[in-house]
């Protein structure tokens, strides 16, 4: 159904040559969606999902730090809790290699 | 200080005859002579004493010392005092003489005569008796005097004819004229009831004694006390009948029966149970002849009338036990009918006043309250239920039933304030009833709170002021207060708030704001922390699209398209079903371009398009009459009519195979492009419906009054499909927060009993949730390894790290 937008009353008649497009794109407004790239959406540390601030930082309101970091081993972890970990046992939890990061997300 | 009755009698004898002046005198001086020596001032002549008068007042000491002052020299005049030589003498038939002059006058005073003595020569004679020891005798020959008068005056109540007015005027009569008599003999024998009989524990006072005999000889006559209360119950009887009664004589006889100290024995027990048989019969009859608001007004009235009863004839020992008499009868005994049969109808006609008034009788009697609380609860919860049941699903209902509940809390809001005084039982009362109610459907309330919240909040809504507005919203809070699936709000509510936010539809923003802070208040920081991560997302998306439009790459990609973005955080956002469509290719470039613009400022993510949500803003030209628009319209129908630009006419399928919008999706949208009011193209055949075999042509024709003009998506109904799927993934949802809560509270207590872990999860979840689901949760923990039971407890487990 159509409605109309009380708008600018109909601007110049132009009587021209039939015009190449009969519709052009004036504005566009594009939505997407954001995640963070991960294999696997929880964090296999405090088992929340990835996308969800981990426990610590819900509970602190820090919902906009808590980010994702991945290894070298591609397994991604919320950055806050792998640095927990990483201080009693410099590996992966999931696959045991040692933990590099490969980047962190932001 | 009394008088040596002996001395003095001897003076007043001799004295006799003389000026009441020297008498008086000469008795001053025996007073104080007799401290001295009481037998000889009866020798002393008159001038002996009027010398000693005045060496009294030149020198009092001298009479103290006159031994002394015999020995002194000088001393001229010898004073000597000897004994009278006869004991003075009383009359001998003094006492009879007496008794006959006081029995002449007490006979007068009792017919009513004027007496021929003096007061005072009466009252002299009394305290001369009394004086010669005579008061015994004297109180037994008044108080037969008294007994024979009050015995003769009993005859008149014991005729056989008689009328209750005309007899209760006699008793009265009788009664005010003993009372008067009494006074009078009181008077003149004030002496004697002074001396003797206050002296004398075992007699009465003159005046009990009349009261005694008038008791004892008068009232206490079977037939006359009972002719004497039944006058007065039958008196009392009338003028609760509605007659006029003579008050005055009520009171009278009322205050002589308590003067008489048997009001209570011989008159209130009768007179209760003759109120407790008038307003038993009375409470039964008019329950059933009139209708409860009469009947409460009546009640009143009587209860106005027994205190102005209390008030005028009455005893004041009387009020408790009549007021609460009447109660009983009145009230007590009929509160269940009283509220069964009229509080549903008061309050259905939000009768203020005689609310008002049930409420302040009820609080009159024993559980009065109580009972009243109970019946106000169970009216709200099967109106309520009335309002939020819908067996059909019938829209039209549900439809209003977010402001009917709304209006029916104000009503009774108005009702508890003004009627039942702000009581806190009936406040609590009021809240258990709603929250039982409006669960009593599930979710459906929930949802259409949601939903009317967004009708309020959506652009266009100008009936309320920003204020008007902001308490409306609290009113809602209190709603939704209630509601026990507040999950399901959110998530109904969250949808809403998309749509309000991506299309930019939002009335105000402040009034968003603030909705998000109750909800915050009522629900804390963790219900709504999405909600506000959604609007963070819109001003982080402005950010973007500005630093964007800074960005070289975009100069060059742009072609003249005013790009706007919105990227939205997953998991803040509802989720919409994922689809792939097809763009032209300098569409394809322009999000390609920012796409690699925003993931090189924010690495580790990736976006994925939601067409279902973009819109744009179309240039068209209609070329038979030269005409220029702008179309506000969806992705999908900017899609469809991009396709035009290349050819006339288009079969459904043709379009259905460039864009890659899904079927449904397609139809909606060819519909609002060529069946609605503005219709930039034509479909043949012509029709309603968009059918498969359908062909589309560019309308070159379009003509419509306005530049800019805003084709709008025909909604989807949003009805079942949509619906459903919101309240499912709620459900689907609740299974995580299940999950994610035992987890967070395992992780904390280590080790928890299987009792004490389910009741910290009822603290925690804002759902209706039941035990076995929890059970079914916790097992399923189990088999996932993040926890396992105690080795020998089964009922206790521990968390696995």
């Amino acid at each position: 159904m159509a409605e109309e937008m009380d708008v600018d009353r109909e601007a110049d008649k132009e009587t021209s040559s039939k015009p190449e497009k009969m519709f052009t794109l004036k504005k566009w407004n594009l939505v997407a969606m954001w995640s963070w790239d991960v294999e696997c959406d929880t964090c296999a540390i405090c088992r929340v999902q990835v996308m969800d601030a981990c426990l610590r930082c819900q509970s602190e309101n820090k919902q906009d730090d808590c980010v994702v970091v991945w290894g070298d081993c591609n397994h991604s972890f919320h950055n806050c809790c792998m640095s927990l970990w990483v201080k009693q046992n410099n590996r992966c939890p999931l696959c045991q290699q040692e933990w590099v990061v490969q980047r962190i997300g932001k | 200080m009394p008088l040596s009755s002996a001395n003095k009698r001897a003076l007043s004898e001799e004295n006799k005859g003389e000026p009441a002046l020297t008498s008086k005198r000469s008795r001053t001086e025996s007073k104080n002579r007799e401290l001295d020596e009481p037998e000889s001032c009866a020798t002393m002549t008159e001038p002996q004493k009027k010398a000693n008068f005045s060496a009294l007042s030149g020198n009092g000491i001298s009479r103290h010392a006159s031994p002394l002052a015999n020995a002194k020299p000088g001393a001229a005049k010898k004073l000597v005092i000897k004994n009278f030589k006869e004991k003075p003498q009383i009359p001998e038939n003094f006492e009879e003489q007496t008794w006959l002059k006081l029995a002449e006058a007490v006979g007068a005073i009792q017919r009513s005569c004027a007496i021929r003595y003096s007061l005072e020569e009466l009252y002299q004679a009394v305290e001369n008796m009394c004086s010669y020891k005579m008061a015994a005798g004297l109180y037994q020959q008044l108080q037969s005097a008294c007994m024979k008068h009050v015995r003769a005056n009993l005859q008149q109540f014991l005729g056989d004819t008689y009328d209750h007015e005309q007899f209760l005027k006699m008793m009265s009569n009788c009664w005010q004229a003993h009372c008067r008599q009494m006074i009078m003999i009181r008077s003149i024998f004030l002496f004697l009831d002074r001396t003797y009989v206050l002296q004398t524990s075992s007699i009465l006072s003159i005046w009990d004694m009349g009261l005694d005999l008038f008791r004892t000889h008068i009232i206490s006559h079977r037939t006359v006390e009972a002719r004497t209360v039944d006058g007065l119950l039958n008196l009392i009887e009338r003028e609760r009948a509605g007659e006029t009664v003579n008050r005055q004589l009520l009171k009278n006889l009322l205050r002589m029966l308590t003067d008489l100290q048997i009001y209570q024995e011989a008159f209130e027990k009768k007179f209760l149970e003759a109120t407790e048989r008038l307003y038993s019969a009375e409470g039964q009859r008019l329950m059933q002849e009139r209708d409860v608001p009469e009947y409460l007004a009546h009640v009143d009235k009587r209860l106005n009338e027994e205190n102005e009863r209390l008030l005028h004839y009455l005893d004041s020992s009387t009020k408790k036990p009549l007021i609460s008499c009447v109660e009983k009868q009145l009230l007590e005994q009929h509160l269940a009918q009283i509220l069964q049969k009229g509080l549903t109808q008061l309050l259905d006609e939000n009768r203020i006043a005689d609310l008002t008034l049930m409420n302040q009788l009820f609080s009159r009697v024993k559980d009065g309250l109580k009972e009243l609380c109970t019946a106000f609860s169970s009216y709200i919860k099967n109106t309520g239920r009335l309002i939020v049941v819908n067996p059909s699903n019938d829209a039209e209902k549900d439809k209003d039933m977010v402001q009917n509940l709304l209006d029916f809390k104000d009503k009774l809001d108005n009702i508890i304030e003004v009627c039942f005084a702000q009581n806190p039982k009936f406040v609590n009362a009021m809240k258990e009833a709603f929250e039982n109610f409006i669960n009593q459907r599930q979710n459906k309330p929930a949802e259409l709170i949601a939903k009317y919240v967004d009708s309020k909040l959506r652009a266009g809504n100008k009936e309320a002021t920003e204020e008007e507005l902001e308490k409306l919203l609290d009113k809602i809070m209190v709603l939704f207060r209630f509601i026990h699936g507040k999950d399901v709000f959110e998530a109904f509510y969250k949808k809403d708030l998309a749509k309000r936010l991506l299309v930019g539809k939002s009335a105000s923003v402040d009034a968003e704001k603030s909705m998000l802070s109750k909800l915050k208040q009522e629900c804390g920081g963790g219900f709504t922390s999405k909600l506000e991560g959604m609007f963070k997302d819109m001003e982080l998306s402005k950010d973007i699209v500005l630093a964007f439009k800074q960005h070289q790459q975009y100069l060059d990609a742009s072609q003249a398209i005013d790009l706007t973005v919105n990227i939205l955080t997953m998991g803040y956002w509802p989720t919409y079903p994922p689809c792939e469509v097809l763009l032209p290719s300098e569409m394809v470039y322009l999000q390609e371009v920012f796409k690699k613009f925003y993931l090189g400022k924010h690495s580790g993510r990736k976006l994925q398009w939601q067409p279902t949500l973009g819109h744009c803003v179309l240039k068209a030209e209609f070329n038979s009459f030269g005409v220029r628009k702008e179309l506000q319209v969806s992705l999908f129908q900017t899609l469809c009519l991009l396709l035009f630009n290349e050819n006339n006419e288009y079969t459904y399928q043709e379009i259905k195979t460039a864009t890659g919008i899904e079927d449904s999706e397609l139809r909606r949208t060819l519909q609002s492009l060529a069946c609605g009011k503005a219709r930039v193209l034509h479909k043949t055949p012509k029709g309603k419906d968009v059918e498969d075999g359908d062909k589309f042509q560019f309308n070159d024709e379009f003509k419509h009054k306005l530049y800019r003009i805003k084709i709008n998506q025909i909604q989807m109904k949003e009805t079942q499909e949509e619906n459903t799927s919101t309240t499912e993934r709620v459900f689907h949802d609740r299974q995580y927060q299940v999950d994610a809560a035992i987890v967070r509270i395992m992780k904390m207590r280590k080790t928890l009993t299987h009792n004490l872990l389910i009741s910290e999860l009822y603290n925690q979840l804002k759902f209706p949730v039941k035990p076995a689901d929890l059970k079914k949760r916790i097992e399923s923990l189990i088999d996932r390894e993040y926890m396992e039971r105690d080795k020998d407890n089964p009922n206790t487990y521990h968390y696995v790290a």
